[in-house]
């Protein structure tokens, strides 16, 4: 009976009993949750539970090859978030991160778009709750735009579920055409979860904004619930090439000038989407095995990444580079960590990040795709200087910021060393690692040729970044606030509209104005012209009279003569 | 090597030398890559080195008008 339970539908209904639970208990209690829900992906491949409601079958949980990398990624990410978490004594953020990972991976297994529907708006209310929790009026104001934009996202999706409904007469999840209106509409819908390119401003907006647990909930499931949709819905369209290329490269330049350092992996997150998304466009075997590995290696290392900073915010109290500095004698087991998730994202060898990356480049290679190979090459480095470098040497070392804290609560660390850990085993067992992806696979990343390009490009990147700091031609990080598409609804559409408003009203009231004076003055010069100067006089009246009794004669003879002829 | 230390710093100092292996290593074995271009020798290490140099320049360049005062939305 739990088996055929929905996997994630235990613990969204679990996490109603959260409230009432005392402290330590609630977090084994969750633990529990996470594995009840994590037994029935033992059901194996298939359709495995639906429900009919409305004369509509929504499929509740069904499950396959691709589903099952997400599924498992999603309950290790939702269970290092109990553990992460474990310090919170109050109940509002457990709850609403139980039930976020609970939303998310019931989405990941719905066997239709209304089900996915209702799982993909259900993401956004649990979560936007982790973004209120820091308690900030900026935070506030960040969680509404950060839940507008989602319920668009979902909007969006329901109005494509709609039309392929009417079209087709099914909304099973399957392979979308993106030339037919529903599939452009769907689409948008998966592309504004996923942080396209101008799409993206809500990500960098509102994840810095959230509270040091919620960020790392919220690093894990949204944005890697839209690359499995668009794994599984619209693999091999070609325009996600040219779209993921964009997303590994533009972020990059703002995540090198931002001071924040969770916005900069936000920006760094958003960077790692664009290879997967490119694997996605490849739509090969050996590209979307690239997709998966990746995303699930990035929900680790980015997780413990974010991890790292949370520790440092929830001791120091801020993320900011200018004024973080020197944390590693205080703090070395957090920085240790996080050195550990900064060396898999680069993707060096022996971690996560290489044996995952691998594949999407070998993918690209095969497919004689040189330009965006190059341009991905170009983004290798990027992640280096941004999230490889900048992030720990910015927190644990550059200066002497003068700032005194201890080292992170036990839960934070014991959860950032299982994930340094999965970070390294990946690495040393890819074999086994690619066992779990959704096509089987033959691919040995550790060649000579692979291992020895990818650490001298790492290295020498690294080298040229020790060039610019040494000879201090790196400039110092500032307090700021970096432009990004955000930029367009929070400033440009206010600073244009307003004053458009305005003018339209002041257009108004000069044009009531014009009209008010142009009528008595038409008023005026009518009776003038009737009254003084009798141009209209009675006989002329009498007359026009006589004409129109006439032509209501002929009318009516015309209109009888109709029911004779 | 202890004056190299001394000037540069010990993580400095081994970021070099780990540079100076792996273009070493390239000279012992045969690399290739997965498109032509990068089978010219020690192509990554340019590419790297280049890459960042660039990220940087970029990056600097829009601080003029991407970088905006902390409470710019506030305001």
């Amino acid at each position: 009976m739990i088996s055929n339970f929905p996997p994630g539908f235990i613990m969204i209904i679990g996490a109603l009993l959260i409230p009432f639970l005392p402290h330590i208990i609630r977090q084994i209690y969750m633990m529990i949750l996470v594995l009840i829900s994590a037994y029935s992906l033992t059901l194996g491949f298939g359709i495995h539970s639906t429900i009919n409601l409305m004369g509509f079958d929504f499929i509740l949980f069904q499950s396959d090859s691709l589903t099952l990398p997400f599924a498992i990624i999603f309950h290790i990410a939702a269970a290092l978030n109990v553990i992460y978490g474990a310090h919170e004594k109050h109940w509002k953020q457990h709850v609403s991160i139980m039930s976020y990972s609970g939303a998310a991976i019931a989405a990941v297994h719905a066997g239709d778009l209304f089900t996915l529907f209702i799982w993909w708006e259900a993401t956004a209310f649990t979560s936007v709750f982790l973004i209120l929790a820091s308690n900030t009026y900026r935070s506030y104001r960040s969680a509404f735009r950060y839940i507008l934009i989602q319920v668009t996202s979902g909007m969006f999706l329901l109005a494509g579920a709609i039309i392929l409904l009417i079209n087709d007469g099914s909304v099973l999840l399957t392979k979308f055409d993106v030339n037919s209106l529903y599939g452009q509409l769907i689409f948008i819908a998966f592309g504004i979860k996923a942080a396209f390119p101008l799409l993206n401003g809500w990500l960098q907006d509102s994840y810095p904004e959230a509270s040091e647990i919620g960020t790392v909930a919220l690093s894990t499931f949204t944005t890697k619930l839209a690359i499995f949709c668009f794994a599984k819905c619209f693999a091999g369209t070609e325009l996600l090439i040219v779209i993921g290329a964009i997303m590994t490269f533009y972020p990059i330049f703002f995540a090198v000038i931002e001071n924040d350092l969770r916005r900069v992996l936000t920006y760094s997150l958003n960077n790692q989407l664009g290879f997967m998304i490119v694997a996605i466009g490849i739509g090969t075997e050996l590209a979307i095995n690239g997709a998966v590995a990746h995303a699930f290696a990035h929900i680790l290392y980015k997780g413990l990444l974010f991890m790292g900073m949370g520790a440092v915010l929830y001791r120091v109290g801020t993320c900011k580079a200018s004024e973080l500095g020197g944390l590693f004698k205080y703090m070395p087991i957090t920085a240790v960590c996080t050195i550990i998730g900064a060396i898999s994202i680069s993707a060096f060898p022996l971690f996560s990040g290489f044996v995952a990356k691998s594949l999407i480049m070998s993918a690209l290679g095969k497919e004689g795709l040189v330009l965006v190979y190059f341009m991905l090459l170009f983004a290798s480095a990027g992640v280096l200087h941004h999230s490889g470098i900048k992030i720990p040497f910015f927190a644990f070392f550059a200066h002497e910021s003068g700032i005194k804290t201890k080292e992170a609560p036990l839960n934070m660390i014991i959860a950032m060393i299982i994930a340094s850990a999965l970070c390294i085993l990946i690495g040393i067992f890819p074999s086994t690692f690619y066992q779990i992806l959704p096509y089987e696979i033959n691919y040995q990343p550790y060649d000579f040729s692979h291992v020895v390009g990818q650490l001298q490009l790492l290295t020498f990147a690294a080298f040229a970044f020790i060039c610019l700091w040494h000879f201090k031609i790196y400039p110092p990080e500032l307090n700021s606030t970096v432009l990004n598409s955000d930029w367009v609804y929070r400033k440009m559409i206010p600073g244009v509209l307003m004053p458009l408003l305005k003018l339209v009203e002041k257009m108004n009231q000069k044009f009531e104005e014009v009209i008010m004076i142009s009528f008595s003055k038409t008023k005026i010069l009518l009776s003038n012209t009737m009254i003084k100067n009798k141009v209209f006089d009675r006989e002329v009246g009498s007359d026009t009279l006589i004409v129109v009794q006439i032509f209501t004669v002929f009318l009516i003879l015309i209109f009888i003569g109709q029911f004779f002829l | 090597m202890k004056a190299l230390i001394k000037k540069f710093g010990k993580i400095n100092t081994s970021v070099l030398l780990l540079c100076i292996i792996f273009l070493v290593l390239e000279l012992i074995g045969h690399r290739h890559g997965e498109t032509s271009i990068e089978d010219f020798t020690f192509f990554p290490a340019f590419f790297g080195f280049l890459s960042c140099i660039i990220i940087f320049k970029i990056g600097v360049s829009l601080r003029s008008f991407l970088m905006k005062d902390e409470d710019y939305y506030d305001k």
